[in-house]
């Protein structure tokens, strides 16, 4: 269920549906099947002149742009088969003069649309024109030195520009900070200032060998071990200083649940996660992206497959590919086959498997996987 | 909006706070978990409070261009 007012999205039991009104029938006697992703990541464009030397699109000012037409037919299919959330992105999607007609589009057919941006170039004419997105995250890693470390160029001024002025347009604006060795240090300082510009949440992202990420460079630029095992308490004491009174939330990403393994707090009562929906790797489950090409994809830093984003709902539970993805859970290799939080974490980012260990399997980089490596050796 | 009958905190098994915007990756909300069990139970019990009045759209899988919107029973 989607709260709208409360921004929540809601999983009750059946007696709970009943009790509301709500009667399954027929479909809570078939067998479970593959429900169709809570979110879908739409790149409206691949078309961006920012240059981040980590861009995981390896988006270019000439890059390809779909036609909104296209745009919308993948509207459609988002909203036949149950999607609740369109998250718009690319590129840079507010180079797109139709931008606000596609988040009418997305909010006729029932769906929540959100934009992330960087911010470069957003004018108050353009802001004016994104008052239909639910939310919007700017891209900001932090204050000059933090923000050039991430992207190659300071374009930290920008970002809080824009954040400032999404707010003061009364437009609920995030910031998304990409977590890389330079820039967690400063995540206490860069948060303080997003929330005095009148950021409501901080999305923290890990940093991803992918598009332009994916070169020898990732090696130098994602968090070290010791970073990794921080993360909990770092999150935790982040979270005493500025989310009192739940005016201000942090988020992690689905790659940064696996480091909240070295966390003994979290591990003694792992039920917390899942009952505050807390998602790992839910690649071509609860999640999936469709490329500017309208392909399919597990989600954005994974290949595409060759399933349609036109035939998502007849598609989306038998392409093989993307099971391939979905039932790594169900049978994964050690130490994940013993993790308390094998069911949320469900092996970490296999972007970075993929990347580091050539392989389908247990993220390299989450701490029990390398302690486990570690008592093999 | 009318009032529906409410439901137990029992029944309700995950929350997902916001909708979260970004475009990479899925998130979620993490400073619930650190929380009191005091501030845990008032989540859940204003969820469940929002439970009862706010409109619900049910999904039918896989269904053709059908606009299923509706409200729930009152």
């Amino acid at each position: 269920m989607k709260l709208e007012s409360t921004a929540a999205l809601v999983a009750i039991d059946r007696d709970g549906a009943r009790a509301l009104g709500l009667d399954g029938a027929g479909a809570w006697s078939d067998a479970p099947g593959v429900s169709a992703p809570l979110e879908v990541h739409l790149a409206v464009t691949a078309r961006c002149a920012a240059g981040c030397k980590g861009c995981y699109l390896d988006a270019r000012p000439d890059g390809a742009q779909p036609e909104r037409a296209t745009i919308e037919r993948s509207l459609d299919a988002l909203r036949e088969a149950g999607v609740f959330t369109v998250a718009f992105g690319g590129g840079e999607p507010t180079t797109r003069d139709d931008i606000a007609e596609l988040a009418q589009a997305a909010r006729s057919r029932g769906l929540t649309p959100v934009l992330t941006t960087s911010g470069l170039g957003l004018s108050d004419a353009r802001i004016e024109r994104l008052s239909a997105f639910d939310q919007i995250n700017v891209s900001y890693d932090g204050a000059s030195k933090a923000y050039t470390d991430v992207r190659g160029f300071d374009g930290a001024s920008a970002a809080e520009r824009a954040i400032r002025r999404l707010a003061e347009t009364g437009i609920r604006v995030g910031v998304n900070v990409v977590l890389t060795k330079q820039s967690f240090p400063e995540l206490e300082a860069t948060i303080a200032r997003a929330r005095d510009l009148g950021a409501c949440e901080a999305q923290l992202l890990r940093y991803k060998p992918a598009g332009r990420a994916a070169s020898i460079d990732y090696l130098a630029s994602r968090l070290t071990s010791g970073q990794r095992r921080e993360l909990g308490p770092t999150l935790r004491r982040l979270s005493g200083i500025f989310c009192e009174g739940g005016r201000f939330h942090l988020r992690i990403d689905c790659a940064l649940t696996p480091f909240l393994s070295a966390d003994e707090e979290i591990m003694s009562e792992p039920s917390r996660l899942a009952r505050f929906g807390v998602f790992g790797c839910e690649a071509a489950a609860s999640l999936a992206a469709i490329t500017v090409d309208g392909l399919m994809a597990p989600c954005s830093f994974a290949p595409p497959t060759r399933l349609r984003a036109r035939d998502l709902a007849a598609g989306y539970a038998d392409d093989d590919d993307l099971g391939r993805w979905r039932s790594y859970v169900e049978a994964p290799a050690e130490p994940c086959a013993s993790c308390p939080i094998r069911s949320v974490c469900k092996g970490g980012c296999k972007v970075v498997s993929a990347f580091l260990s050539e392989t389908h399997g247990p993220d390299p980089e989450c701490p029990r996987v390398e302690s486990y490596g570690a008592h093999l050796s | 909006m009318s009032e529906r009958p409410s439901i137990a905190e029992g029944q309700v098994r995950q929350v997902r706070l916001g909708h979260g915007a970004n475009c990479s990756s899925i998130g979620s909300v993490v400073d619930t978990l650190f929380a009191t069990a005091t501030v845990g139970a008032a989540i859940l019990a204003a969820v469940v409070a929002a439970l009862g009045s706010e409109p619900v759209r049910v999904i039918r899988p896989n269904s053709r261009r059908d606009d299923t919107a509706r409200k729930a029973k009152p």
